[in-house]
């Protein structure tokens, strides 16, 4: 069921190499797709992946450390002399618990990267990053929301003011979504993914998300890396990916019989 | 009743306050976020007046401050007397005395911000000034508070530091308290009942404004 639609070439990845508790992390994705997505069992570091690439793993929790993006060029970002700190990264993240901000209505939330970095150098910018702001409200259908608290919305509203305010924010490089659309539900879901998709695409950014759910995979025509114990297991397009997980599982089946 | 006292009781403990918040919140963030042995050994050494006799930490300050010590020879060379006495040395003592009261609060509030709202505010591009400024100063207000309103009302209600670094000097370091122990040694019930009603009220009302404006944000909020 694969999408014959020609899609623009990105050249992208993160390398993550990390020991995170008892879990060895050592990722090197060379992505050319504009959306990949990241599946695998739980505990398997899809999360801790994206955390790394934004810098979020504490010093404490980690050993042997090496993070790079690849954007062109390769870019170390930690290492053992290294440490770019997250808010130089230019690597945007909707976590998997969309961590409101719960002093500020929906507006300030969506607008608060916007606030929180240097103002904008020239009218040019600024007009650029109010239309950011409005392009994300629009985009996720949050305009009767806007003067509401995260603590009178639903879960599904947090997790689209979550992306929101993710695709709002302005020198996005790379966006990472973690199981961004739990919580909402399946039509909602299937309006708002091309969206955001076609949303991320014209401003060149490339995104990577982790799901559990094969029809986003397919939705989004991403390519699909499949995590297990902290490496990757398998990666390509999603139905030969999937098709080959199918054949393991069947496999494994048989094989206890 | 003396009116000179209640002004320099006041005076001494909007001083602190101001001072302490000041210098509390750095150190309180600073233990707040780390498990290191420097910052536990921190701690202790800010909650320790909370165990010791105020009259300990009033002898330390008057021979620390005084001409026997280089410290002191040192102040008394730059100031051109010792702080002993004065209503300066009134404050560095009651600073060091209600540090607890300041930073214990702050260190609560500070624990309690959800590590994942600090996160993805730097994750969106906040600095960690901004993320303390437009993220953790707002949802610890209810710290800000306790911990202003704690220094305040113990800085009033403070006897053995001040009697012993400050002396009894009428206009310079006769505070309230100070006063009311004066008029209970004269006898003098009616003034020391008088300067008691302050206190008491003094302190009432700060613990009402504490306990009026508690937090809006409900832990469950912090999603």
């Amino acid at each position: 069921m694969s999408n014959p639609t020609i899609q623009p070439r990105f050249h992208h990845g993160i390398a993550v190499h990390h020991h995170v508790g008892a879990l060895h992390l050592s990722v090197d994705l060379n992505l050319t797709a504009p959306w990949t997505v990241l599946f695998g069992p739980s505990g398997s570091g899809k999360s801790s992946i994206l955390r790394a690439a934004c810098g979020l793993l504490s010093k404490r929790d980690i050993s042997f450390t090496r993070t790079d993006l690849r954007l062109g060029s390769i870019e170390p970002l930690q290492n053992a002399t290294l440490y770019t700190p997250p808010h130089r990264r230019g690597i945007r993240l909707a976590p998997q618990n969309p961590s409101l901000f719960p002093h500020l209505t929906v507006r300030q939330n969506i607008a608060f990267a916007h606030k929180a970095q240097p103002g904008p150098g020239s009218p040019g910018e600024q007009d650029h990053r109010e239309e950011l702001i409005a392009n994300a409200i629009t985009l996720f259908r949050l305009t009767p929301l806007l003067d509401r608290r995260p603590a009178d919305l639903s879960g599904g509203e947090r997790q689209r003011v979550s992306m929101a305010r993710a695709f709002a924010a302005p020198h996005c490089r790379l966006m990472l979504l973690d199981e961004p659309f739990t919580g909402i539900d399946r039509t909602l879901r299937d309006e708002l993914l091309p969206n955001l998709r076609h949303g991320l695409l014209a401003r060149g950014i490339p995104a990577i998300s982790v799901t559990h759910s094969v029809e986003e995979a397919f939705q989004l025509q991403a390519e699909v890396v499949l995590i297990r114990d902290g490496k990757v297991e398998d990666q390509g397009d999603v139905s030969q990916v999937l098709a080959r997980e199918r054949e393991r599982l069947l496999e494994n089946v048989n094989s206890l019989r | 009743m003396d009116s000179t006292s209640i002004l320099l009781t006041l005076r001494l403990a909007a001083t602190t306050t101001a001072i302490l918040l000041a210098f509390a919140t750095p150190l309180a963030w600073w233990i707040a976020n780390g498990r290191s042995v420097t910052r536990r050994i921190a701690q202790a050494a800010v909650a320790l007046p909370l165990v010791l006799p105020p009259t300990v930490l009033g002898l330390y300050l008057l021979v620390g401050l005084g001409p026997l010590t280089s410290l002191g020879r040192a102040i008394i060379r730059i100031i051109g007397h010792p702080l002993a006495f004065t209503f300066t040395g009134l404050v560095m003592g009651s600073v060091l005395f209600s540090l607890p009261f300041a930073v214990q609060p702050l260190v609560a509030g500070f624990s309690a911000v959800d590590r994942n709202l600090i996160d993805t505010a730097r994750v969106l591009g906040a600095s960690p000034l901004t993320v303390f400024r437009r993220i953790i100063a707002p949802l610890s207000r209810a710290a800000f508070l306790a911990s202003a309103v704690l220094t305040f009302t113990h800085t009033v209600g403070e006897f053995g530091v001040v009697l012993m670094l400050g002396g009894d000097i009428p206009g310079v370091t006769r505070t309230l308290s100070i006063a009311l122990y004066d008029q209970v040694q004269e006898a003098n019930y009616a003034a020391a009942n008088r300067a008691a009603l302050w206190l008491v009220g003094l302190s009432f009302l700060a613990l009402l404004l504490l306990y009026a404006r508690s937090s809006p944000y409900q832990e469950s909020d912090l999603v």
